[in-house]
């Protein structure tokens, strides 16, 4: 590779390397957010040109683990133990002897590349900064060195590139631009924060292969943070699994991945959906038979739906001549990229926009072409869960009162009757009475998303339209909150419209799939269909996609020299 | 220069001129609907002493009896071509005269703009490095402090700190470089509070922002980091309240002369509405309108310069998005 090459000789490392010793060394490390204990004796070890996985729910502490080694951490938090990297101890080093690391040695990668960028500069102004860095201060020399950084991680038009400013790219092509930033230095260390988490799908691929293709070529150590047991175990050599700021479990990955000891690591194996497929097949069944079920007519139908937006003064047909049908009891899938028509088609089918062609029934009635008030009557068998139960619930209102508006939207029953709803939609979606007092402040994301379930059962409709329901939640959450949507599924025979890019999830919980992109359906099918026996490429790209653990199978095989990850006498704290 | 900004800018310049005249417009109307005709409340007041030939003089020379329609009309075409008409009590064009106090204050309201938007900056930026313990919470009282402290009493103790006490300046000469920096410091104070107080809010909430950690961990100086990635970004809502604070400026700039004995066009506000001299004060009154509407349409001008992302109305953006190899684009 001839970039690299260059790369190499003009900025050859000076820092001496002894190969044997941790390049990141951190041992009892405690951090305090004022009184809180938010990390807690936690340890590992990180070997030079080798990978390490922080593994974790929200609150378990790995991103505020990876600011500490970065000591990025905000003004009011506290870390003591020990963090040595390169053999210095980093964290009582005063900023002024840290600072020449930051970047030089210490690379840093960020989760959300559409904020990682200062949006009213041109990249290449920041790019210049990076180059600094690697001691490229002649203008000329720096440019050809961002040029060509640029070409490395796989920009098309690094000129172009370098004189755009951040919101003119694609959060793919950002994520290219902060990794060639950060690899630009040549730095011995690189912490990739959720670098992915933000990204669709292919994407989060093609990403995760350009990091690793890095790692490789360029001789850096990569600490990687992630939620996704799957893509840590493909990604890294070793696995620390974190929860509430303490290890759980440590070790190779193989170890790890293939038999998890503590319970914790149990149970984030069993939630991952791309390593459970199969998992809900019990309460999927009754779907199964539905579908099998011959001369029934579908529950919705769309035929031929067309719709295009004006932006910039240019068409743009976001959903082109699109048509599924979806049997009673039933879920089916809308899978695709961001911008690929999934979610305009479900505004068209819940009566939120008109389509300019085509027809859309809900159960035997027409939404399409339908006046403001005639939706109201349909919206009362249409529901929709919306994807962030963080927003879409108001802040000021109650439980009680949040599941109780569509009844009182709608009129419907007596004072009594309706309180004795709201408590039995609470209780199929498995909330306590004791929570109905409660704001939504008071409750965590997946009580959130039972209550926006809830709020949608309560007009006992037909068919419930959800939108990437679970994609703002945790895995574990995310497991029950599709276990609450399945059962009420078998109990209710509700039928689903499931919105995601999640193919894994889809795999799991949906009975039909329609593959969506660029405002088309390209492929349509059953799941076994889909899953086993795709017939479009892009199809079977977007299923390639899906981290499986599989290169973590592959490292069973072939056993890798020791992996320098002491678990530091980490026991489970249970 | 692209030709989008340049057609923005004219619509932006065309709009402003219709403020202007509209403004013109109202305070012409305002001040005829007004209780008391300026001809028996100024002339016909025994106090002032005209003779009743003088007074038809004047009546004939202004226009009073001519139509009000009539007489908004000759003074919109005359104020179009720079002619402001004369004074009802010197007889001397208002052009001249606003002319020849103009001057003082712009020196006053342009040294204090200056002055407030170094302290604000200056300001901030302690907000931003200093150690939460010591300095910070010093300077973030700062802007609340400053606001609440009328005017004219940081005049006055500035007047007996320096002017009495120090003996920086003589008092009974205003127009000393000492004098107009005191004046210049007492408007500036109050406005620096309040662009402080925005600059501060907008400074902590971009300092939270995932690119300034990004930077951070880019190794920048915090001074670096302050000029080169805060500064910007943050300084977009203060360009508006800059806009706004101009209006105060001029107001400001009345007391603070009386305070200081300045002449100005405060001190020339003061004398016509005291003896309500009309035609003078249309044109104060007009002069402000003009100021705080270029003030904005500056603002206007200088946003899409500063925030890349602003899309100009109807225009189409710049650059087209660039080519797309990782995939789809953002929604």
């Amino acid at each position: 590779m001839a970039p690299h090459d260059k790369l190499t000789t003009a900025f050859p490392r000076t820092l001496p390397a002894e190969r044997s010793a941790p390049l990141l060394e951190v041992e009892n490390l405690d951090v305090f957010y004022g009184a809180n204990r938010v990390v807690t004796d936690v340890g590992f070890a990180l070997g030079r040109g080798k990978s390490l996985a922080l593994i974790g729910e929200s609150g378990s502490g790995k991103s505020t683990i990876a600011r500490t080694v970065l000591r990025l951490l905000p003004g009011s938090a506290r870390a003591s133990g020990r963090v040595s990297f390169d053999g210095q101890e980093i964290l009582d080093l005063p900023e002024r002897r840290f600072r020449p690391l930051r970047g030089r040695a210490i690379g840093f990668v960020p989760q959300d590349p559409g904020n990682a960028l200062n949006p009213v500069r041109t990249i290449g102004a920041q790019a210049l900064e990076a180059a600094a860095l690697a001691d490229a201060r002649e203008p000329r020399t720096a440019r050809g060195l961002i040029l060509e950084t640029f070409a490395q991680v796989g920009l098309d038009n690094p000129q172009r590139v370098f004189d755009s400013y951040p919101h003119q790219l694609s959060g793919g092509m950002l994520q290219r631009v902060l990794i060639g930033l950060a690899v630009l230095p040549r730095p011995l260390l690189l912490v990739a924060d959720e670098p992915t988490s933000a990204l669709d799908v292919t994407i989060q691929k093609r990403i995760l292969d350009l990091l690793s293709r890095l790692q490789h070529d360029l001789d850096i150590s990569l600490l990687l943070i992630t939620h996704d047991l799957a893509i840590a175990a493909e990604r890294a050599d070793s696995i620390v699994v974190l929860k509430d700021g303490a290890v759980q479990e440590a070790g190779s990955t193989a170890a790890v991945f293939a038999s998890p000891t503590s319970l914790y690591a149990k149970k984030l194996h069993a939630d991952v959906p791309a390593l459970n497929p199969h998992r809900y097949a019990a309460l999927r069944d009754p779907g199964v038979r539905r579908l099998a079920e011959i001369g029934q007519a579908p529950k919705i139908t769309v035929s031929n739906v067309t719709k295009t937006f004006e932006v910039d003064g240019k068409e743009l047909t976001a959903v082109n001549d699109v048509s599924f049908s979806v049997a009673s009891g039933t879920t089916h899938a809308l899978v695709g990229e961001s911008g690929s028509g999934k979610t305009t088609t479900i505004r068209l089918l819940l009566g939120l926009e008109q389509p300019e062609r085509g027809t859309i029934t809900v159960a035997g009635e027409t939404i399409t072409g339908r006046t403001r008030r005639s939706m109201q009557a349909a919206w009362r068998h249409l529901q929709l869960v919306y994807q962030n139960p963080f927003t879409s619930l108001d802040p000021s209102w109650t439980v009680e009162r949040l599941v109780r508006e569509p009844l009182d939207r709608f009129g419907i029953g007596t004072k009594v009757e309706r309180a004795d709803w709201v408590r039995a939609a609470l209780v199929d979606v498995g909330l306590g009475a004791h929570l109905v007092g409660r704001r939504p402040q008071a409750l965590s994301g997946g009580q959130r998303q039972r209550v926006a379930i809830a709020r949608a059962l309560v007009l006992r409709p037909d068919v419930i339209v959800l939108d990437e329901p679970t994609s703002a939640l945790d895995v574990s959450v995310q497991a029950d909150i599709v276990a609450v949507l399945l059962e009420l599924q078998a109990k209710l025979g509700l039928t689903y419209v499931f919105v995601s890019h999640d193919l894994a999830l889809v795999r799991q919980l949906a009975h039909t799939v329609s593959v969506m992109r660029h405002g088309r359906i390209v492929e349509h099918g059953t799941v076994a269909e889909i899953f086993e026996n795709p017939r479009e490429p892009y199809t079977v790209a977007l299923l390639q996609s899906i981290p499986s653990g599989a290169a973590a199978q592959i490292r069973t095989r072939q056993p890798r020299p020791a992996v320098p990850v002491a678990a530091l006498g980490q026991e489970q704290i249970a | 220069m692209n030709s989008a900004y340049l057609t923005y800018a004219g619509k932006r310049l065309a709009q402003a001129a219709v403020v202007i005249l509209l403004a013109y417009v109202f305070t012409f109307v305002v001040v005829s609907i007004l209780p008391g005709d300026p001809i028996t409340s100024v002339l016909r007041n025994p106090q002032n002493g005209f003779s009743e030939e003088e007074i038809a003089q004047i009546v004939a020379a202004q226009g009073l009896d001519r139509p009000v329609l009539e007489q908004l009309w000759s003074s919109l075409a005359n104020f179009l071509t720079g002619d402001l008409g004369l004074s009802m009590r010197s007889h001397r064009p208002v052009t001249t005269m606003i002319a020849e106090v103009l001057p003082s204050t712009l020196i006053l309201a342009t040294s204090a703009l200056v002055l407030a938007l170094l302290l604000a900056v200056v300001v901030a930026y302690g907000t931003q490095v200093l150690p939460k313990r010591y300095g910070q919470g010093l300077l973030r009282a700062f802007p609340a402090l400053f606001l609440s402290v009328p005017n004219f009493v940081i005049g006055l103790v500035l007047i007996h700190l320096f002017g009495f006490q120090l003996g920086l300046f003589r008092v009974i000469n205003p127009d000393s470089a000492w004098a107009t920096f005191f004046a210049a410091v007492t408007l500036a104070i109050p406005i620096s509070a309040q662009i402080a107080e925005v600059l501060i809010a907008s400074l902590d909430h971009e300092a939270g922002q995932d690119y300034i950690a990004v930077a951070r961990g880019r190794g920048l100086r915090p001074l670096r980091l302050f000029t080169r990635h805060l500064l910007k970004p943050s300084s977009l809502p203060v360009v508006t309240v800059i806009a706004l604070t101009v209006g105060e400026l001029l107001g400001g700039s009345l007391i603070t002369e009386t305070v200081f004995g300045r002449t100005g066009i405060g001190s020339l506000v003061q004398r016509s509405v005291s003896t309500q001299d009309l035609p003078v004060l249309q044109a104060v009154v007009s002069l402000a309108a003009v100021v705080f509407v270029l003030a904005n349409l500056v603002a206007d001008l200088v946003y899409p310069l500063l925030d890349p992302r602003v899309k100009l109305l109807g225009a189409r953006l710049p650059h087209a998005r660039a080519s797309n190899p990782a995939g789809a684009t953002a929604p």
